[in-house]
């Protein structure tokens, strides 16, 4: 059934075709080469998905297309984009004078941005950014582009969508920004829709509805769609075909079914391996160098076959057995808690009087009571704005409880002050989500690690230090060399390293992880989930890991621990949550997550071939 | 919108409150007499107490301050005698022994030097300067955001660094030299292609037609006067819209099909406004408290040369009421610049 499917798109005629195509960037350390000479084409109402990591060279594609990358530093230096336009017929994009090259931007070819919070113009109302397109490519009167407006907006299951169209972008939620944008980049009818990453920067649940929508334009228009993502789960769910990119090539290209299930080039089986998964639990995630080497610059260099052949070998042989699980949750929680969180409110002020006496509150963690035994890691997880952050924060005392108990080994360390909190914060310790912003870019990388140290009088002496220090970004997996490097040498995973080195510099023994992985590629997540696996048994640690990818809480976690509205929804082994949620909240969240497997891609492939003829 | 605006005006009193105490105190640390100056060196001691009695300068420091604070309060006491009523132009509201409870504008003493009214002086200067001022803040917002927006667009390219320099230039020049410079290459040397003098006022009474209004006095100060906002504004607009410039919505803006004129006017200037708007308003509230230098080369009759004439002569209320007069502009240009704040980027509230 799926084969007739691919068969029944080959005869539709292709409305973009892509022929080597290539595009360089001019850098300090000379021409990178982001896109380089790739060729492939699109058809009639097919989704398109282009999966690849930063620096994979999707995004520069997509933006080629509309020759909107940025110059300088971009160039295209050579290639054709024939596109087939309704305007102008036949053309080569890239050759095509500036003002029709206008006309088709946002008219025949739109595009999606990631960011919905970034991307609207924070100054003018959703409507006034809608209609303006509408104004601009139709030439219609102001009256008859709102009433069109209007009706996107309500097409785009927008509510209310006479408020929107009033509304300011930082007055609406994140989803609904991006059904602006979709509303927008539809606006005119385009024959070729870009989406780049439109759902990246979304909770799941409201990825979920996105991705829903994106699945109903494309069975009544005919509408071509270019999807990229660096989710695979989210691919299998959308698109028809899909394109792998590796450092500005094209290293694999076939329908969904094909390169899930059978998947051809080693980047592509790593990359399916290295997801965590939700089905099984593993020791350690596979990495992508476990399928294949590389050079310095990346560049691939051979295929490893040494340890694993496939995925699915990958993945069978280092998953833990149910009987394994339960054994280690039995002795986990026979000991006594590390620490026991009771009661535990931050409410933030939101309205003072005339006086400063705040009149209302913002709960962003209310009434949570939990225990945290020895060695353990709890997962936390929720969507944004459910006072994951702020708890975890208000542990450390970031952040001032309003009231409660944290008892650390049975003392409340609510009530420390000066020099045993001081001791208090040697203990327990963060790792920060932005690798890029919680290193200071003047210290070297030594500085940094050993700068806590000297805070707290860990070790005796300077050289000391430097000797754990170094001793530290060994265990990271960097090396000495590197201690006196500066942190813009290093890439987002090293950093994150870095962070980490850091952070174990005190010797903690209590560590909370906010989203520390979440801006990082699969692959290198990949390798520091492992990391901080290796780290727990080497050092004896305990973990909160707080993300919103219950994929990756599942992972790392013995037990979750899911919020909502600053109140616990439910707190459970990390397998009984996935298998038996208990809570309606839960059940949605689990609902919501793309999964990836070959049976959802039947399924979807299926439904959409079903749908296509009453479309049609 | 009004809650804050009265709350602002509120603050905005007690801040002048403030600025009388520290000036009054300030200004009666100053070394020298300010009757020795107004009698000259021969006057006898008599006289010379006489005056001081007169002018309440032989009291101790804190009475002084207390009968100026009741002169300027529009609610005060005053004795209850028919000079008095002529010097405040008070309306009583009602009696307390032979004082009485009395609303009026509030009073600022007259000149020690010319005995005038000092709200009459300033009125007279004020509105040299207030032309001056906007003349040079308009001459030097136009052009410091258009030269800002060019540079930006151009970065990197001759005409940006060329910009840049002549910015650099603009603000480290004093403005003496520049005034200098200004004043005798158009004023003088090319004043048979300028038609320009060296000073002029705007206002010149002719003996034929009457006061006049001469506009092209205005040209040279206000062109001297605005070459350092004008770089400094070009400057934090070139800045301003190159971070704009990398920002999303401008990505979405092009990819929607908007031609290059319109997503720089459009999406990208009003949000790159607000450096700019702070600029401006800094600078023409200081402005407007005068520019000496300016005003002296030019020999322009404004508030900054009335100021320093009258701390020359300690003139202490001139310098009282002048000092109040800024801090009143100040205050009153803060609250239109935040309003201007909330209404460019919708994100701003008023608070």
């Amino acid at each position: 059934m799926v084969q007739e499917a691919t068969e029944s798109c080959e005869k539709i005629p292709s409305i973009l075709e892509v022929k080597q195509l290539r595009v360089e960037f001019t850098t300090d350390s000379g021409i990178v080469r982001a896109v380089n000479d790739i060729s492939f084409s699109l058809k009639k109402g097919e989704t398109l998905g282009i999966v690849g990591e930063s620096g994979s060279g999707k995004s520069v594609t997509s933006l080629s297309l509309l020759n909107l990358v940025p110059n300088p530093p971009g160039r295209i230096t050579q290639g054709e984009i024939l596109f087939h336009s309704r305007e102008y017929g036949n053309v080569d994009l890239l050759k095509l004078p500036r003002d029709r090259m206008r006309r088709i931007r946002g008219g025949e070819i739109a595009m999606i941005f990631q960011d919905p919070m970034s991307s609207l113009n924070p100054v003018y109302t959703c409507g006034n950014q809608v209609t303006e397109t509408i104004i601009l490519h139709e030439g219609v009167s102001y009256q008859e582009a709102k009433k069109r407006t209007l009706q996107l907006f309500d097409k785009v299951k927008l509510p209310r969508p006479s408020q929107i169209f009033k509304s300011y972008p930082h007055q609406i939620s994140g989803g609904q920004k991006q059904r602006v944008m979709i509303a927008m980049a539809l606006a005119c009818k385009p024959s070729i829709l870009i989406a780049d990453e439109p759902t990246t920067a979304l909770d799941v649940t409201v990825q979920a509805t996105i991705l829903e929508l994106f699945n109903e334009l494309r069975q009544d228009k005919d509408t071509s769609i270019i999807f990229i993502t660096h989710d695979l789960g989210v691919i299998a769910e959308i698109a028809d075909r899909v394109m792998v990119m590796y450092r500005g090539n094209i290293v694999e290209n076939g329908t969904t079914w094909d390169i899930f299930s059978n998947p051809q080039h080693p980047y592509t089986k790593g990359l399916l391996a290295c997801r965590p998964r939700l089905d099984l639990k593993l020791r350690t995630l596979p990495v992508v160098s476990d399928f294949m080497t590389t050079d310095k610059e990346g560049n691939i260099t051979g295929i490893s076959e040494a340890r694993f052949k496939s995925v699915g070998q990958a993945l069978m042989l280092n998953y833990q057995s149910e009987e394994e699980l339960r054994e280690k949750h039995k002795q986990l929680i026979s000991q006594t808690p590390l620490l026991e969180v009771k009661n535990l409110k931050t409410y933030f002020p939101i309205d003072k009087n005339l006086f400063g006496k705040p009149k209302d509150y913002v709960r962003a963690v209310d009434d949570v009571s939990f225990n945290i035994y020895p060695g353990e890691t709890l997962g936390l997880v929720g969507e944004s704005g459910c006072g994951k952050t702020t708890l975890g924060r208000s542990i450390l005392r970031l952040i001032e409880p309003t009231a409660g108990e944290i008892l650390f080994e049975g003392t409340n360390t609510l009530h420390l002050k000066g020099n045993a909190l001081r001791r208090l914060r040697k203990d327990m310790q963060i790792i920060f989500q932005d690798p890029y912003a919680s290193l200071n870019p003047r210290m070297s990388v030594g500085e940094s690690i050993v700068e806590p140290m000297k805070v707290h009088g860990v070790l005796e002496s300077d050289k000391a230090r430097r000797d754990w220090a170094i001793e530290l970004l060994e265990t990271v997996n960097l090396s000495a060399q590197h201690y006196y490097r500066y942190p813009h040498e290093f890439s987002g995973g090293q950093r994150q390293r870095i962070c980490i080195a850091r952070t174990l510099a005190l010797k903690p023994r209590f560590i909370i992880c906010d989203e520390s992985t979440a801006s990082l590629d699969v692959s290198v997540q990949a390798q520091v989930l492992n990391l901080l696996n290796q780290l727990k048994e080497k050092y004896n640690l305990t973990y909160i890991f707080i993300s919103h990818d219950l994929a990756v809480i599942k992972f790392i976690s013995d037990r979750i621990m899911v919020m909502n509205h600053g109140k616990i929804e439910e707190i459970s082994f990390a397998e009984d949550i996935y298998t038996n949620p208990q809570s309606e909240y839960t059940k949605k969240l689990i609902g919501a997550i793309p999964k990836g497997d070959l049976e959802d891609i039947r399924r979807a492939t299926l439904k959409r071939k079903l749908a296509k003829p009453k479309g049609k | 919108m009004l809650k804050f605006v009265l709350r602002r005006i509120a603050y905005g009193i007690l801040v002048l409150i403030g600025v009388i105490h520290v000036v009054f105190f300030l200004f009666h640390a100053l070394p020298g007499d300010p009757v020795a100056l107004m009698t000259g060196q021969k006057a006898d001691p008599e006289t010379k107490l006489a005056i001081r009695r007169e002018l309440g300068l032989d009291l101790p420091l804190y009475q002084q301050l207390a009968l100026y604070l009741n002169d300027l309060s529009p609610l005060s006491i005053h004795e209850n005698t028919p000079s008095n009523q002529k010097k405040y132009e008070y309306y009583p509201l009602f009696k307390i022994g032979n004082h009485v409870l009395v609303l009026k504008t509030p009073y600022l003493r007259r000149s020690f030097q010319s005995n005038k009214k000092v709200s009459e002086i300033l009125i007279e200067n004020l509105e040299g300067t207030i032309w001056l001022a906007l003349a040079a803040m308009m001459f030097a917002t136009f052009w410091g955001i258009t030269f800002g927006i060019i540079a930006a667009l151009k970065q990197n390219t001759f005409l940006d660094h060329f910009l840049i320099i002549l910015s650099v230039l603009g603000i480290s020049v004093p403005s003496f030299v520049a005034a200098i410079l200004v004043a005798m290459t158009f004023g003088y040397y090319l004043s048979d292609y300028t038609g320009l003098g060296i000073t002029g006022q705007l206002w010149v009474d002719d003996p034929i037609y009457g006061r006049e209004l001469h506009l092209e006095n205005i040209i040279l100060p206000a062109f001297t006067l605005g070459i350092r906002p004008l770089a400094i504004i070009m400057q934090l607009m070139r800045s301003s819209m190159l971070e704009v410039l990398t920002q999303d919505y401008i990505r979405t803006a092009r990819a929607k099909g908007l031609s290059g004129f319109k997503v720089i006017v459009k999406h990208a200037l009003k949000n790159a406004l607000n450096p700019v708007i702070t600029a401006v308003s800094g600078w023409l509230a200081s402005l407007l408290a005068g520019a000496f230098f300016i005003e002296y080369i030019f020999n322009w009759k404004g508030l900054g040369m009335k100021t320093i004439s009258a701390v020359q002569f300690l003139d202490f209320p001139v310098v009282m009421g002048s000092t109040l007069l800024i801090a009143i502009i100040f205050i009153i240009i803060n609250i239109l610049v935040d309003i201007l704040y909330a209404a460019i980027d919708p994100r701003v509230r008023l608070h």
